[in-house]
């Protein structure tokens, strides 16, 4: 198997990298110290350049391109910032993914696309304190009121939560049921009656990226905001999450192509002993098994991209895309950090912030453990 | 209003060069390859032009290898509106007056009321083929432009000179511009538009049917001058360092008198 970017990929790799090194770079450090979400260029400028809706036809208000064109996007924006990446991979793929797949024609007009255009922003919340890799333990729950459903509980941990204008949700509309098939998928506004946001979180990376408890107290929604069918949520989320793990494993292909380039420009400009240390073959080789693994892992995703847009299926594939990327980006930012040695501790230089930005890769949107279950099962069953 | 665009595809300037076989040129392995920076320029000046005219139709023209078509595509993503490809496999042995020969043999007889292109290459840097174009073709042409306005089939265009002299002239279509860095800043291709892009017109002419004039010039070699010695680097206090910087301020440059 050989992957070659079609011309419009490589297109758009050099765009997103232009506009990320021009754009997003300057203050990727300084929003990351101060904690802050810079909506204008981390989100409007990505929807100026037609990056919020990629991989949605264009009738939906996407550009038609396919999951491959995605993950360059996320990878490149990653590369110098991996709170910009992951506010287009939560946007897209889980907050809009979601409609896109179970959405009827109405919930695709009203919703979808002013999300793909950028107008709006979206958000998934999936998580809770008694629920996370274990989805089925969803206490969130909504029950029927009238013409609309009345939601009642929190949900922790959530991505762009704040500024995020839709949320796809998950509740709990069948307590009788088996612990997967009572749980139902909806769509929420924000400002919706009794829509709250709960406490921002304090991180130890992807600090420039808001993550908030979202909650509902008698939180009512209108009917037509069932996203699929009632009892179909818990196969909602398993499918947006499949989606998700391309998004995430670019982003750590991003992070770890952005540590490895630190680690490289640095060794050739650094000297001891009268020499560049990138001429230690001790230095050479642990560069060399950096870019081989982010090699591996870019394929990896490719491959899962590959199958996303062509309709195969690509369970298996994305969480192994996303097990190698995450974890060949702690690793490589570890070792770039190294390399770096005392510079690379300090913040002056930006491999520091990619080490404490690549752990959170290994635990959301399914842990590296969930990832191996995921494959493991598909290959036992 | 009919406009042509002259863009060439260089290698990224920060790529590693070597110097080919035959020694009068670099050589084309293991480089990136993107749009002449001048070149983005002159496409966004044209495609400026045609949103304000409200009407309008880009060519962009470029000559080279099947390669050079994702560097067209990109002029076309941003907003030319369809492509001129002349095929040459050995566009680097072809001097500015036969660069010029083509273009102008090209663009004759098509009634282009504005031709844009880049100042210079970054990569030959000879600031010839524009006026060129210019002189085949028996129309006037204006170079190094920082400033363009365009009313009633006049452009006033603002030029840059040495010593940071500025000139603004006036100057009737049909013209040929050559724009210089500062003109404006070139748009991201958007995605919707690079997708959008792949559909339009991509017309290819072999070089050999628009070649009609001689070189006039040669390349004899190609090198990199010869490594100087390192930076020198003062030691001492800092009232020394003052001191010597001060001395060599003034012996070696005209910084002090």
């Amino acid at each position: 198997m050989i992957f070659e970017h079609t011309e419009e990929q490589s297109l758009l790799r050099e765009m997103v990298r232009e506009f990320a090194e021009k754009e997003v770079l300057p203050s990727a450090r300084e929003r990351d110290e101060n904690e802050y979400f810079d909506r204008a260029l981390m989100f409007d400028r990505l929807a100026e350049l037609g990056l919020t809706g990629i991989v949605f036809p264009e009738k939906y208000g996407g550009a038609g391109a396919d999951y491959i064109s995605y993950a360059i996007a996320v990878e490149e924006l990653s590369r110098v910032c991996a709170s910009t990446g992951v506010t287009l991979s939560a946007h897209l793929s889980l907050g809009s993914n979601p409609v896109y797949l179970f959405g009827n024609e109405q919930q695709k007009e009203k919703f979808l696309i002013p999300l793909a255009l950028g107008e709006k922003m979206g958000a998934f919340g999936l998580t809770e304190t008694s629920a996370g890799s274990d989805a089925g333990g969803t206490k969130t729950t909504a029950v029927r009121d009238g013409d609309g459903w009345r939601v009642n509980g929190s949900k922790i941990f959530i991505t762009n939560a704040g500024e995020a204008d839709t949320y796809i949700v998950f509740a709990r509309t069948d307590k009788q049921a088996e612990k997967h098939h009572g749980i139902s998928a909806f769509i929420i506004e924000k400002g919706s009656p009794g829509f709250s946001f709960g406490k921002k979180e304090q991180k130890m990376g992807i600090r420039s990226s808001p993550t908030m408890e979202i909650v509902f107290e008698n939180c009512i929604i209108p009917a037509e905001n069932l996203l699929g069918e009632e009892g179909q949520g818990f196969k909602v989320a398993m499918k947006t999450l499949d989606g998700g793990r391309i998004g995430i494993a670019a982003q750590a292909l991003g992070i770890a192509q952005g540590a490895l380039d630190a680690a490289v420009s640095y060794a050739k400009e650094r000297k001891q002993f009268d020499k560049p240390i990138c001429s230690f073959q001790g230095v050479q080789f642990q560069l060399a098994d950096m870019a081989t693994q982010i090699e591996a892992a870019r394929l990896l995703i490719y491959n899962a991209g590959y199958r996303a847009s062509r309709g195969l299926g690509y369970s298996q594939q994305s969480a192994m895309a996303k097990l190698m990327a995450s974890e060949t980006a702690m690793k490589v930012t570890t070792q770039a950090v190294q390399i770096l040695g005392g510079y690379g501790y300090t913040r002056d230089f930006p491999v520091e912030r990619m080490m404490r930005d690549a752990k959170i890769t290994e635990i959301y949107e399914g842990t590296s453990e969930v990832q191996r279950l995921v494959i493991g099962s598909s290959l036992t069953r | 209003m009919k406009i042509l665009v002259c863009i060439k595809q260089v290698p990224d300037m920060e790529s590693k060069f070597k110097i080919d076989e035959r020694g009068t040129w670099y050589a084309k392995t293991d480089l990136a390859w993107r749009m002449n920076e001048y070149d983005e320029y002159a496409v966004e000046q044209a495609v400026q032009l045609k949103e304000q005219v409200k009407e309008g139709d880009i060519t962009v023209l470029c000559i080279g290898s099947d390669q050079v078509k994702e560097t067209m595509k990109k002029a076309l993503a941003m907003g030319c509106d369809r492509g001129a490809h002349i095929l040459d496999e050995d566009v680097s042995t072809k001097e500015p007056y036969m660069i010029a020969g083509v273009i102008a043999e090209y663009a004759r007889d098509k009634g282009f009321d504005l031709i844009f292109t880049g100042m210079q290459s970054q990569d030959r840097g000879s600031g010839q083929v524009g006026l060129l174009v210019g002189e085949m073709l028996g129309i006037s042409g204006v170079s190094t432009v920082v400033e363009f306005s365009y009313a009633d089939g006049m452009v006033e265009a603002k030029r840059e000179l040495e010593g940071g002299v500025k000139a603004c002239l006036k100057v009737a279509t049909p013209v040929v511009i050559t724009c210089q860095l500062g003109l404006n800043t070139p748009r991201y291709p958007t995605l919707p538009n690079i997708m959008k892009a792949k559909k339009k017109e991509l017309l290819t002419t072999n070089i050999a049917e628009l070649l009609k004039v001689d070189a006039r010039q040669e390349t004899l070699k190609m090198y990199f001058p010869e490594k100087k010695g390192g930076g020198q680097v003062l030691e001492g206090d800092a009232a020394d360092l003052a001191d010597q910087l001060i001395k060599i301020l003034k012996d070696k440059t005209g910084v002090l008198a």
